[in-house]
């Protein structure tokens, strides 16, 4: 008996072979410089100025070129206003937008774990209806928006019970999680339409705060998502055992499972922080330029008529990752852990 | 008052996500359909509607803009014939089968359904990419995520696993390749033109050496496909590798230890424990991703501006030059066609692969 | 009580463990376990809770690198043998089965990897199943199994390839005292049918006692005592193997031993022939004792409780805060708080100096 030994198989117990280790660590290596040139290549360049661009390409500061601060300069002394403008807005904008998200968003998933809901599908799609033809009148017949929204909520309120009795079907806390999470199939190219001409009809474009709520209603599918598979992690009876002693909902809340679900939460503040800091789409549409965000700046940088500036680029792109990056090496530890309740389950 | 508070707080805490939601995602939505059945003129302090029924989707479909959304249709070749017909004939036993099955009809109708997107997007691709014809962007947006997920899932499992095994430098490793997640996709799409860059980026000499030196991606439309590929994958190969890295290291050492005494060879123990095991995750996994990737719209306009010609133009950037050019009503019916297209698929997706396996098992 | 090591079949193998050692960073986790385990014997390991039975089994298996040692199956020396080629066959604590196969799929899996033909394969896991008694349940999948199911089809998984050695964890640790009997019966049996050498890991001191031909106590990696189990329990080596052993556990009084007398307190006891201990420790299990009339026996005590365990009585007693225990036949009656003598028997005492825990005086 002498099976046949692949040279990918361990020569001892707890080790690997050459072979495998060979293949790894290659894999490992090569990608890491695939991630790590781009990024090295973004810094020197933001050390350059037109001729060490212009002429070729140039790797190694001080050897091939003389590093200068030139293209930071542009940035943060002439074009200062601009810029600064950029940075703190993004900053407010991702900050805010952020909290709301997580607050909400994580308060919704709490219920949804915990409290039973039996919504009627029958009021909802009355509901839907209703807003329908609120639309529907507004725009092609004119109608005054404050009149018809008025008719439409007095509608709902006096008809619902009604209408909801003529049918039950009912649905429960899954289906409403479904629907929450499943509002991140929409595009933001379906409703930034109208969001826009909402914002614009109450004189909201181009502020922070429309930014931000869209930014919050957008990610608020991932943090429901995320933050739902964490607090049902969570046991329950600790809770039970916090009411029987007398804490409210509200208490147990912030005293037992706020604490417990600091690591999710750490992470899902990470990836939502992220999106929103990134994010270009809806920018594009809500701010013009009060309200601009880093990633508009950038893109805007594109404009000039002598061709882009990679320099000062470079220097935006890197002042526009280095608090991502700082940020991140604070949750760090949070961040494969709490994605993963979510996602392992999920 | 306090009761009162805590009695109703199971509605308090829900309210609020559900309002916003509410406001935000499921009025614009219902607008914006009523839009896309509209034609929307501004005028001086407002604007004016004019319903007009399907036009605007008659005009993406079979009108003017035909060849911006699905592709131009000449004729149709031998080769898309053939394919064509294959497919057809395949999804057409793929259905037969499920009629003589238990039947239930809420699942025809979905199957139905997944079959009708399946045979025009099919037909779509044999008359256009098939015939040597240009496609439009909904093959764009296709390609982008067909074969963005599929490059960003192998590559990221294999990181992955390759993670997942007891090498040195673990924490180094996941620390860099998680990097290009937290760049602004606009900042990954101006690095990426330095980097394809063919006289001053870091690989002219290269580019001069395969004498290429005066080739300009964004001027071929594979090359810039596949480039704007690349820059998305470098971007979102870190997601998929955290995911796929939790999952592996999720599997229990026990099963892997069993199965090796057991005698199974490391391929055996990878093929018939690790893999079923994060496979249900994988698939999550893939699902969350072709959602995002449908979405795709800030690469194209930072590294092409959709060019050449219409040629890395998604779904989403055509709807935006759309509005850009006022045109409210098409630009809400192509976010629509794209809806549709984009539920269809992750639906049918989520329901034959993720719901498939989970109901297996239990 | 245990039954003879069964003839072997010819396939069993002996298992030599020559002074094996495992660290763990600076941690000494296994110190110089030598056993040696005879063809088709049933052995188990015993001891407290991370005193390294797991480590050992694991080394054996082969998922542990040895640190220093040698490690025999029949002659052949496996030390640096990859698990796969060991030939063993192993269930693990947590059952480790497949959650994505079938309960047949399972049971199968091994043959499937050594590619063995479908029809084959189908009539042994059918046997295997059989053996376990999970016939009926071969579709399933792991998660629509209970506890004792799935811990029935670890083991069909196991003896469906008369493997040359088992080596099971705890494997009945997590089910219900009736199945837990049932399960021991269930093995012992087994075990003494196909005459595969044996090592089983255990808290359980009745699982010990009643399943192995040789017991090894061990206590922080170091190996106690190696016998049977009529042995260990009334020829303890050592303080440890005294207290581990047995249910309710010995008896302890702590004192001094000078001139072939020993000295706690105010109580005198003589005991010949025994060395001078400074500090010595009295040992006597509580079914070699007696109640007496106060003032009449070794020691005066006050009764603190009375259990009564259906066939027997228990008396707690103490003496200065030491507790003592005492089986007394269930007719016997006193009251919790009363003054009691207790009697011993000489023939039954064991002395053990305090310090090294060494046995002074055999019983
Ligand atoms: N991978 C490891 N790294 C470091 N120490 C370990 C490791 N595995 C086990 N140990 C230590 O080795 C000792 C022996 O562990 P082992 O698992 O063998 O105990 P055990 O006797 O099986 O205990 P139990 O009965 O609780 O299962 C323990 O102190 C444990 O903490
Ligand atoms: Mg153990």
């Amino acid at each position: 008996m002498t099976p046949k030994r692949s040279i990918f198989e361990a020569p001892r117990i707890g080790q690997m072979s050459m072979a495998t280790k060979i293949v790894l660590y290659s894999l490992l290596l090569i990608w890491s410089a695939f991630v790590l040139f781009p990024i090295y290549w973004l810094i020197i360049t933001s050390f350059k100025d037109a001729a060490d661009v212009n002429q070729g390409p140039f790797f190694i500061p001080f050897v091939d070129y003389q590093p200068t601060l030139h293209a930071w300069k542009e940035l943060f002394v002439n074009d200062y206003e601009d810029t600064l403008r950029a940075y703190f807005n993004s900053i407010v904008i991702s900050l805010s937008a952020t909290a709301l998200s997580v607050l909400i968003g994580s308060m919704a998933a709490y219920a949804l774990s915990r409290v039973s809901y039996a919504p009627n599908l029958i009021t909802i799609l009355y509901f839907i209806a209703l807003l329908a033809l609120t639309v529907l009148a507004v725009t092609i017949y004119q109608v005054d928006w404050r009149l018809a929204s008025a008719v439409a909520i007095a509608m709902f309120f006096f008809l619902a019970r009604a209408v909801g009795n003529l049918y039950q079907f009912q649905l429960h806390n899954g289906d409403i999680l479904f629907w929450i999470i499943s509002q991140r199939i929409l595009a933001p190219i379906v409703v930034v339409v109208p969001i826009y001409i909402m914002f614009q009809s109450v004189g909201l474009l181009d502020t922070h705060i429309a930014i931000i709520i869209t930014y919050a209603v957008v990610n608020m599918p991932i943090v429901v998502w995320l933050m739902y598979d964490f607090f049902n992690s969570i046991p329950r009876d600790l809770e039970e055992s916090a009411q029987l002693d007398g804490a409210t909902m509200i208490g147990t809340f912030r005293e037992i499972v706020l604490p417990l679900s600091r690591t999710g939460l750490a992470a899902t503040t990470l990836l939502v922080m992220i999106l929103s800091w990134n994010e270009y789409l809806l920018a594009l549409f809500l701010s013009t330029s009060k309200a601009q965000t880093m990633p508009i700046l950038v893109a805007a940088m594109n404009a000039g008529e002598r061709g882009i500036l990679w320099w000062t680029m470079s220097v935006a792109i890197i002042v526009m990752i280095i608090p991502v990056v700082v940020l991140a090496i604070f949750l760090q530890k949070y961040i494969s852990k709490g994605l993963l309740v979510g996602a392992v389950k999920g | 008052m306090n009761e009162w508070l805590d009695r109703h707080m199971g509605r308090l805490f829900l309210a609020p996500a559900v309002t916003l939601i509410l406001i935000f995602s499921i009025f614009p939505l219902v607008a914006s359909l009523i839009m896309a059945f509209t034609r929307i003129r501004f005028s001086a302090g407002g604007f004016k509607t004019r319903f007009v029924g399907w036009r605007n989707f008659d005009k993406q479909f079979f009108g003017s803009e035909q060849f911006h959304l699905l592709g131009t249709f000449t004729h149709i070749s031998i080769l898309g014939w053939v394919v064509g017909l294959s497919a057809t004939a395949a999804l057409l036993w793929w259905m037969w089968r499920y009629i003589r099955g238990p039947f239930w009809w809420f699942g025809f109708l979905g199957r139905l359904i997944t079959l009708g997107m399946a045979l025009a997007l099919v037909w779509m691709f044999a008359a256009t990419l098939l015939s040597g014809n240009q496609f439009g962007t909904v093959g764009t947006t296709l390609f982008y995520v067909v074969v963005g997920c599929a490059l960003q899932f192998l590559i990221g499992t294999a990181l992955a696993y390759a993670c997942s095994q007891s090498i040195r430098g673990k924490t180094a490793f996941r620390v860099i390749f998680f990097v290009p997640m937290m760049i602004t996709p606009i900042g990954i799409g101006y690095i990426f033109r330095m980097m394809a860059d063919t006289t001053k980026g870091p690989f002219a000499n290269v580019w001069q050496w395969v004498g290429l030196k005066d080739f300009a991606w964004a001027t071929d439309p594979w090359a810039a496909r596949i480039f704007i590929t690349i820059a998305e994958s470098w971007q979102w190969i870190p997601f998929v590798f955290i995911m796929m890295l939790a999952a592996f290291e999720n599997v229990s050492r026990d099963l892997i230890e069993a199965a090796e005494l057991d005698g199974a060879s490391p391929w055996q123990r990878f093929a018939e424990i690790t893999w079923p095991s994060v496979m249900p995750i994988a698939a999550t996994v893939m699902l969350i991703r072709a959602i995002e990737a449908f979405k795709i719209v800030d690469l194209p306009n930072i590294m092409t501006s959709g060019g050449p010609g219409i040629a890395t133009e998604s779904v989403s950037l055509q709807a935006y030059y759309a509005w850009r050019s006022l045109d409210l009503g098409s630009a809400s019916a192509i976010a629509y066609i794209l809806l549709f297209i984009t539920v269809v698929i992750c639906v049918s997706f989520f329901n034959l692969v993720v719901l498939a396996r989970v109901r297996k098992q239990q | 009580m245990t039954a003879p090591i069964a003839e072997t079949t010819g396939t069993a193998k002996s298992i030599s463990i020559r002074n094996f050692n495992k660290y763990y960073g600076g941690f000494h986790a296994l110190k110089d376990l030598s056993i040696e385990v005879k063809a088709g014997e049933f052995l188990v390991l015993l001891g407290p809770s991370g005193c390294g039975k797991s480590t050992a089994l694991r080394m054996i298996a082969g998922l542990e690198s040895i640190s220093s040692g040698a490690l025999l199956i029949g002659d052949r020396d496996v030390t640096e043998v990859l698990p796969k080629y060991r030939d063993i066959a192993m269930v693990f604590q947590s059952y480790a089965l497949y959650p994505h196969k079938t309960v047949a799929e399972n049971i199968g899996f091994p043959l499937k990897v050594a590619k063995t033909p479908a029809a084959e394969m189908e009539a042994a896991v059918r046997a295997a199943a059989d053996q376990v008694e999970l016939g009926e349940h071969l579709d399933r999948f792991p998660g629509q199994l209970s506890g004792g199911q799935r811990q029935r089809v670890a083991l069909a998984r196991a003896i469906i390839r008369r493997p040359s050695v088992f080596l099971m964890d705890e494997p009945l640790s997590n089910l219900d005292a009736k199945l837990r009997g049932n399960m021991r019966a269930e093995l012992k049996h087994m075990q003494g049918e196909l005459g595969i050498t044996t090592i089983y890991v255990t808290h359980d001191q009745i699982e010990a006692m009643t399943l192995a031909h040789r017991v090894a106590i061990m206590k922080d990696g170091v190996l106690q005592q190696l016998g049977t189990p009529k042995e260990v329990y009334s020829d303890p080596a050592n303080l440890f193997v005294a207290g581990f052993m047995g249910s309710p556990p010995m008896n302890f009084v702590t004192g001094a031993l000078a001139n072939e007398v020993f000295t706690s307190g105010s109580i005198q006891f003589p005991l010949l022939s025994t060395p001078n201990t400074a500090s010595a420790t009295l040992g006597f299990r509580p079914e070699d004792c007696q109640i007496t009339a106060p003032g009449t026996g070794f020691l005066d005590a006050d009764v603190f409780t009375v259990e009564m365990t259906g066939d027997q009585v228990l008396v707690t007693l103490r003496m200065d805060g030491t507790p003592l225990v005492v089986k007394m036949p269930k007719e016997f009656e006193i009251e919790a708080g009363a003054k009691a003598g207790i009697t011993l028997d000489p023939k039954h005492l064991y002395v053990f100096d305090t310090d090294t825990g060494a046995r002074v005086r055999r019983g």
